[in-house]
């Protein structure tokens, strides 16, 4: 029997894929993260993690690009090549953790709302509409300043303050799903709340979850570079966010060390765009209602 | 002079994704003006098509051959300004579903006089309004302040508003109660006498056909099979699609449509019984009960039909009965035994009661396979036992044969009738005593709907279970029941066996009722 199952997901996930390949834009930005995340796995492995090191910095300062320096050096000599390279690593995990911290905080407060309903619902949309109102930057920064600095707190103070739009579209999804008919009879059959948000709810809401999870991969990208570029971040790590706070305290600009500024913050808008663009694809592809005619 | 509307050879093919598909085929019709045709045939046998083909209001792939002529002249050669003129004018439309087809946010008036704006003549809205029997004032409401009876007649005085000769209605009465339909019908019908216009009316419903038109043509397939006067059709088919459509209406008091047999009715303990039930909706208007107090009982093997219109607390009952909304005041006995409260106990008690919903389409996860839906249950209740072996026996006793056949199925690859048998499988798995259907056919094309009530009927025979069948539709009550128990405004008003509800009503409103059944014997 669960072959049968097997082979049927098997086909809705090539089909799937079939219809999200037709979508150009999305294929381009997948073969981008594709690139970008295998650099940056493979960062430990190709590159000298020592030249990361102020103390060992091997080249002279505000060394312009050249053969032996690609992206040429910053202000203490070290190769702005291998700082982008390592940085992205701490990028595209602070953006991951914390996106998916922020989109299952989103799916346990919306379901549970729009399940449970009454009182239930009430207090917990009261408390995601006291998050969406509130600036999450100036909140994401109140909780970076009072918790230790590290990773950690950064991917908690992302996570914690953007998952309010997520939680409403949740709830309303859910809420669409609830309001059919199989629902009622899975209660008359006697099943019981968890068997009726995991065998009914869930499934029919994850698309919507997944598609929402890249979207916010790139809001928690950028939030996690301004917490950084405004010295927030771990201040042991290099991220895009903390070369370009670096940079604009070292003085790149008056330096005219272009080489320092652009690649990260070129990365940082590289891997948006792909996230988005992949984010957008699977959207046309998982929401039918979005395709249109074409 | 040549007929008001002619069709010769009609076909139309839709181009769709997988290839092309055709709805109308090779169709001949004549209809000359003041005569009423109607046009019977079930969901996608290409009807509306047909309709909607006589004013080019197809959608933009469809392809059409052959000639419409309206007035002797072809409607598939017009030009564009031309057709616009005709539109109305010539013939009208009254179209399906009253609710959708109104603008909300616009008043009534403005929408009948909306027509004869367009057509360059003077408002006479008032004197439309008095033809459909409604007060002038009514021109000043928007749609969410009328009912659905009131609604459909601002449609059909829309229809008429450009004094046009042919009028096309389709499924004007789908979506009404019975009372509501028959005044309905009378409207339309005294119209066509009165004003000599040539009327092509649509519905699956036979009867309804059988006492407005004069000329029937059954369709299957996009192709006629039967064309005649609407008397011999419906009293001697000779097309057995024809006769499996008028089977599945059934005429209240014909004992051919009967079929329990008396003595089947046998003395039975009572199994499921309400006391006095009451059921309030706190709304923002305040409290709204929708069930005022309702006594029944429901005895081991026997079918009792809840009868009422749309509105009259039928469904409240049957939910509360489930223990799927807590009642406000009285009790609900099972085996004498109050109700359980607890989650526990509910469930439990789910093994004995199962519920048939009205749209199997949407009662099914479209997500799960025939296997999987029917398993819910038995997985649920950890029913000990070869689960596959459970399943396969439900489903056979659905009549799904062979079972194993369907186990890897999605919902949307079976017909209409399919998905029903796989919810009553699923119900069954769980081998319950009773089954609550809420409109079990009311969805459903008119020959599946005699095969879905003889599996009732059979699994009463064969396993001795009850059935609480909801229903606005006495014909079904009548073929099929023990009892009946006659709903209104929250209100049981009568209740009693069949024979003695049905041919023998002493209760104004049960009379009403039976009165507005639209009958196939004029």
């Amino acid at each position: 029997m669960t072959s049968i199952v097997w082979q049927r997901r098997r086909a809705a996930v090539s089909s799937t894929w079939r219809e999200f390949t037709r979508n150009r834009g999305g294929l381009v930005g997948l073969v981008v993260l594709g690139v970008v995340v295998v650099l940056a796995l493979l960062a430990p492995l190709v590159t000298d993690a020592t030249g990361l090191d102020v103390t060992k910095a091997a080249g002279d300062r505000w060394q312009p690009p050249s053969g032996e320096y690609w992206f040429g050096t910053d202000h203490t000599g070290r190769s702005v090549l291998l700082l982008t390279w390592w940085g992205s690593r701490i990028s595209l995990l602070i953006g991951l953790t914390a996106t998916v911290l922020s989109v299952a905080i989103g799916t346990l407060v919306g379901v549970t709302a729009a399940h449970f309903g009454g009182w239930a619902s009430a207090g917990l949309m009261w408390v995601t509409n006291f998050f969406l109102v509130l600036p999450s930057l100036v909140l994401a920064i109140a909780l970076s300043t009072v918790l230790p600095r590290g990773i950690g707190t950064i991917v908690l103070a992302i996570g914690v303050t953007s998952w309010a739009s997520s939680a409403r579209l949740v709830r309303a999804q859910t809420l669409s799903v609830e309001a059919r008919p199989f629902i009622e009879r899975a209660k008359v059959l006697g099943g019981g709340h968890a068997h009726v948000i995991g065998r009914h709810v869930l499934p029919a809401v994850l698309p919507l979850v997944f598609v929402n999870t890249t979207l916010t991969v790139a809001n928690a990208i950028v939030a996690e570079a301004t917490l950084s570029f405004l010295g927030l971040g771990d201040p042991s790590m290099v991220s895009w966010g903390s070369m370009l706070r670096a940079a604009n305290l070292h003085g790149a600009v008056s330096q005219r060390a272009w080489w320092f500024l652009l690649p990260p913050g070129l990365g940082v808008v590289v891997i948006v765009l792909a996230f988005t663009l992949v984010g957008r694809a699977l959207e046309t592809v998982l929401n039918p209602r979005l395709r249109g005619d074409r | 002079m040549s007929p008001l509307l002619e069709l010769r050879g009609l076909g139309v093919r839709y181009r769709t994704d997988r290839g092309e598909v055709t709805a109308v085929r090779d169709v001949d019709l004549v209809l000359e003006a003041g005569e009423t045709l109607g046009l019977a045939g079930e969901s996608g046998c290409g009807k509306s098509t047909l309709a909607m083909s006589v004013l080019r209001l197809l959608p933009k792939s469809a392809r059409v051959d052959g000639e419409v002529l309206l007035d002797g002249e072809d409607v598939v050669t017009m030009g564009w300004g031309r057709l616009r003129a005709v539109r109305w004018a010539r013939a009208s439309v009254v179209f399906q579903g009253a609710m959708h087809a109104l603008n909300p946010v616009r008043r009534v008036g403005e929408q009948i006089a909306e027509p004869i704006r367009l057509h360059g003549g003077t408002a006479r809205v008032a004197d439309l309004l008095d033809q459909v029997e409604l007060p002038a004032a009514k021109a000043r409401s928007y749609p969410h302040e009328l009912s659905g009876g009131q609604k459909q007649r601002i449609m059909i005085a829309m229809a008429l508003a450009c004094d046009p000769k042919l009028v096309i209605a389709d499924e004007p009465t789908t979506a009404l109660d019975v009372i509501v339909q028959a005044q309905v019908l009378g409207v339309l019908s005294r119209l066509v006498a009165e004003q000599g216009i040539g009327l092509v009316m649509i519905s699956h419903d036979l009867s309804v056909l059988a006492s407005t038109c004069d000329r029937l043509a059954v369709m299957r397939h996009g192709r006629i099979v039967e064309q005649g006067p609407a008397r011999s059709v419906i009293a001697a088919p000779t097309h057995p699609h024809t006769q499996a459509l008028a089977a599945a209406f059934p005429v209240v008091g014909d004992p051919a449509f009967r079929q329990v047999e008396p003595d089947e009715v046998r003395e039975s303990t009572p199994l499921l019984r309400a006391e006095g039930l009451r059921v309030d909706y706190r709304g923002r208007g305040g409290v709204v009960s929708a069930v005022k107090g309702v006594d029944l009982e429901i005895g081991s093997g026997e079918i009792v039909a809840l009868v009422g219109e749309s509105g009259s607390g039928k469904t409240t009952t049957a939910r509360a009965l489930l223990g799927l909304r807590p009642p406000t005041a009285g009790r609900v006995l099972f085996e004498g035994a109050d109700l359980p409260t607890s989650s526990k106990g509910l469930r439990e008690y789910r093994r004995q009661v199962q519920l048939v919903l009205q749209d199997p389409t949407s009662a099914l996860n479209p997500r799960h396979t025939v296997y999987e839906s029917v398993a819910e249950g038995l997985r649920i209740h950890r029913v000990p036992g070869d689960e596959a072996a459970l399943v396969a026996d439900a489903l056979a006793k659905a009549e799904l044969r062979p079972p194993e056949e369907f186990f890897p199925v999605l919902p949307h690859e079976l017909s209409g009738g399919q998905r029903q048998r796989v919810v009553i499988a699923g119900a069954l798995a769980l081998g319950p005593r009773l089954l609550v259907a809420d409109e079990p056919v009311a969805s459903l094309d008119a020959s599946v709907r005699g095969e879905i009530l003889a599996l009732l009927l059979r699994l009463r025979r064969e396993l001795g279970l009850a059935a609480l069948i909801i229903t606005h539709d006495l014909g079904l009550a009548w073929s099929i029941a023990d009892r009946v128990a006659v709903m209104h405004e929250g209100v049981l008003v009568e209740q009693g066996t069949v024979e003695q509800v049905l041919l023998d009503p002493s209760h104004e409103y049960t009379r009403r009722l039976l009165a507005a059944v639209p009958s196939t014997t004029p």
